[in-house]
């Protein structure tokens, strides 16, 4: 018995160390494609939202022409090479090559859509194309890498979201969404409406390197652009409009550079109330980080009660460019400010006019009744008026 | 008769474990080695191995050290430490549109141990023991794979350089323990139930068994034992277990 038991316990030892050698992990995932966050290495721009080196090494690429009409969709070219699905107009493109894929949009639709999904930065070119849709995002980009669109020459194209979202497990967070990069290029026209959140939205940054963007964003909507990682205008014009109460023309969550193009914002909301305890004031560009301009026109109006024309959380540096920023609502809950730096204002070149009808014109930070300490000036500005509500510096 | 015992407890496992699909089977064997240096004092040296996903995954190898110290009669002190070597399970964890996998993955985890126990006699041969244990876990930090899955595109992604963040951990555990104690006998049936305390009752062991006289410094044993999870921690959480243990203790 004891003999019997002992061996008992060395065959347990034995065989369980023998079965107990696999593991029990999901194998769901075993046949998924692998990929490395550096595939692109070759033509990365992550991590530059200043766009400058943004061009697309072209591989073997894939173009698939998408034409709208009505409450269908028509798509033609290298469709095989993709998976894709419609649903009245609501097309689905699904994108798992290494080829860079281009899409081409046309056509007219009241109630359609285009959701992609791609392994691999890719384009879309609008050309002349009219999408609205009535229960989510118009363009809803799901590849976190570079999307780029181009406005085609000549064209003029339509963007517009619907008044409520259906609910989805993909983040849909304006009437065009991109969980990556957006760069936006060419020489015609886009106007996007948005009527339930944000105009344009990234989870990424943003570069506008030409073509004329017009955004405007009903009082039922919130910001106009919106982008987690960093805004830059680079060329082309950019116009604004926004409606709703704490709203912004452009929220920025880190770097926001202005170098060049011409950028109009106007924003009419006031302050928005709903938190009791913290009202959010309606701005121009609201930015987390360094809010930076060296060429360009940037015009902002602020109109509403509180409003302010540059909400840095950060320092503002001008060093190029004209800067006309203005406020022009009045202070019952909310104080105007034209530009406010909460680091400092520093401004060495270009030209910087900031006038505000209530409250001070300036706010670096500073708590002081002297306009001089308000704002940091590099070198000897042609002009330079210092007042309350009104700064103007201009150099040669 | 002992070789009923052992079949009744083994027929008794493969009942119970068939019976239970949420949960998982697996098997503890130890070896144990124990000196008396005086009749107050012990030491020990103690290995463990553990199983789980129905035999098949190795859950955990241990060695541990241990004295212990007889303070009276009926109440004795206990205190040691113990090395896990650990195969942590998967996580998935699944966002709004993005889900992240972590694999499996061995680690190690250090354990110290504090105890005091009373026995008593009630009746007859029947002992009935208390053992309150305070222990200490700390897992250190660990460098481990982390996968981005995209359940669209059918693709998966490492995400470099993720870093398990270290854990310590403090519980109580309190076991209630009947056993029937015949001088001489060759087999020493007993039960027990054990509650893991950590600001919420964690985990409760129930388990029945016997200790087999082998000899004057040989021992063997064997048990049944269910485990059920409750409270846990998100990140820790493990399914609820059925156990076949087997050990052996020499002592000298």
């Amino acid at each position: 018995m004891k003999k019997s038991f002992l061996a008992l316990i060395l065959l347990g030892f034995m065989s369980g160390m023998v079965v107990s050698c696999g593991d029990d992990d999901t194998n769901s995932f075993d046949d998924y494609k692998n990929v490395t966050d550096d595939d692109d290495d070759d033509d990365d721009d992550g991590g530059n939202p200043s766009g400058n080196d943004s061009t697309i090494v072209v591989r073997d690429s894939l173009a698939i022409s998408i034409v709208w009409d009505g409450a269908t969709a028509q798509l033609t070219g290298d469709v095989d090479s993709v998976t894709f699905s419609q649903s009245g107009a609501d097309v689905t493109i699904t994108s798992n090559t290494d080829k860079f894929l281009e899409l081409t949009l046309s056509g007219s639709t009241t109630d359609g859509s285009l959701l992609v999904n791609s392994l691999k930065k890719y384009g879309i070119i609008l050309n002349g194309v009219s999408i609205k849709n009535a229960d989510g995002p118009a363009i809803n980009n799901q590849c976190g890498k570079s999307l780029y669109v181009t406005l085609a020459d000549g064209t003029t194209n339509q963007l517009e979201d619907g008044a409520s979202y259906a609910e989805s497990v993909l983040d849909q967070k304006g009437t065009l969404f991109s969980e990556g990069q957006i760069f936006f290029a060419g020489t015609g026209s886009l106007t996007v409406t948005g009527n339930s959140k944000n105009g344009i939205a990234s989870d990424d940054y943003i570069v506008v390197n030409g073509g004329t963007i017009t955004v405007n964003v009903e009082d039922t909507g919130s910001n106009g652009i919106k982008a987690n990682d960093g805004f830059t205008v680079n060329e082309g014009t950019l116009s604004i409009t926004v409606a709703a109460d704490g709203a912004r023309g452009i929220r920025s969550e880190a770097r926001t550079t202005i170098a060049g193009g011409n950028t109009t914002i106007v924003t009419t909301g006031d302050c928005d109330l709903s938190d009791s305890e913290d009202a959010s004031s309606a701005a121009g560009i609201k930015c987390d980080s360094l809010f930076l301009m060296t060429a360009g026109n940037l015009t902002i109006t602020s109109k509403g009660d509180g409003g302010k024309g540059i909400n840095c959380s950060d320092t503002i540096k001008f060093e190029g460019g004209t800067l006309v920023a203005k406020t022009t609502g009045s202070n019952d809950d909310g104080k105007p400010k034209a530009v406010k730096g909460d680091k400092g204002i520093i401004v060495s070149g270009g030209s910087f006019t900031a006038t505000c009808n209530k409250s001070w014109a300036l706010d670096n930070g500073v708590d002081s009744e002297t306009v001089s300490d308000r704002i940091t000036i590099i070198g000897t500005p042609t002009t330079k008026t210092l007042e309350k509500r009104k700064v103007i510096i201009e150099y040669q | 008769m002992e070789k009923r015992l052992i079949i009744l407890l083994l027929t008794a496992f493969t009942v119970v474990t068939q019976g239970h699909a949420q949960t998982e089977s697996g098997m503890i064997m130890g070896l144990e080695v124990e000196k008396k240096v005086n009749k107050q004092i012990g030491v020990g040296l103690e290995a463990d191995y553990r199983s789980r996903n129905d035999f098949k995954t190795t859950d955990r190898w241990s060695v541990g050290l241990n004295a212990d110290y007889k303070l009276t009669k009926w109440l004795k002190a206990d205190a040691g430490y113990t090395f896990l070597n650990t195969n942590f399970r998967e996580k998935i964890t699944t966002g709004t549109s993005k889900t992240k996998w972590r694999p499996s993955y061995w680690g190690g985890r250090h354990r110290l141990h504090l105890s005091l126990s009373a026995d008593h006699k009630v009746w007859s041969n029947l002992r009935v023991s208390l053992r309150e244990r305070w222990q200490y876990t700390y897992r250190p930090e660990k460098e481990v794979d982390r996968w981005k899955i995209d359940e669209t595109l059918k693709t998966k992604t490492l995400d470099t350089d993720y870093v398990r963040d270290g854990k310590a951990k403090h519980q109580l555990r309190s076991r209630l323990q009947v056993e029937w104690d015949k001088k001489r006998a060759l087999f020493t049936p007993y039960a027990h139930v054990e509650f893991y305390n950590s600001l919420a009752v964690e985990k409760i062991r129930y388990t029945v068994g016997t200790d087999i006289k082998l000899g004057k410094q040989h021992s063997a044993g064997i048990y049944y034992r269910f485990q059920d999870m409750r409270n846990q921690d998100e990140e820790d959480s493990d399914p609820d277990m059925h156990y076949l243990g087997v050990g052996y203790k020499f002592k000298f």
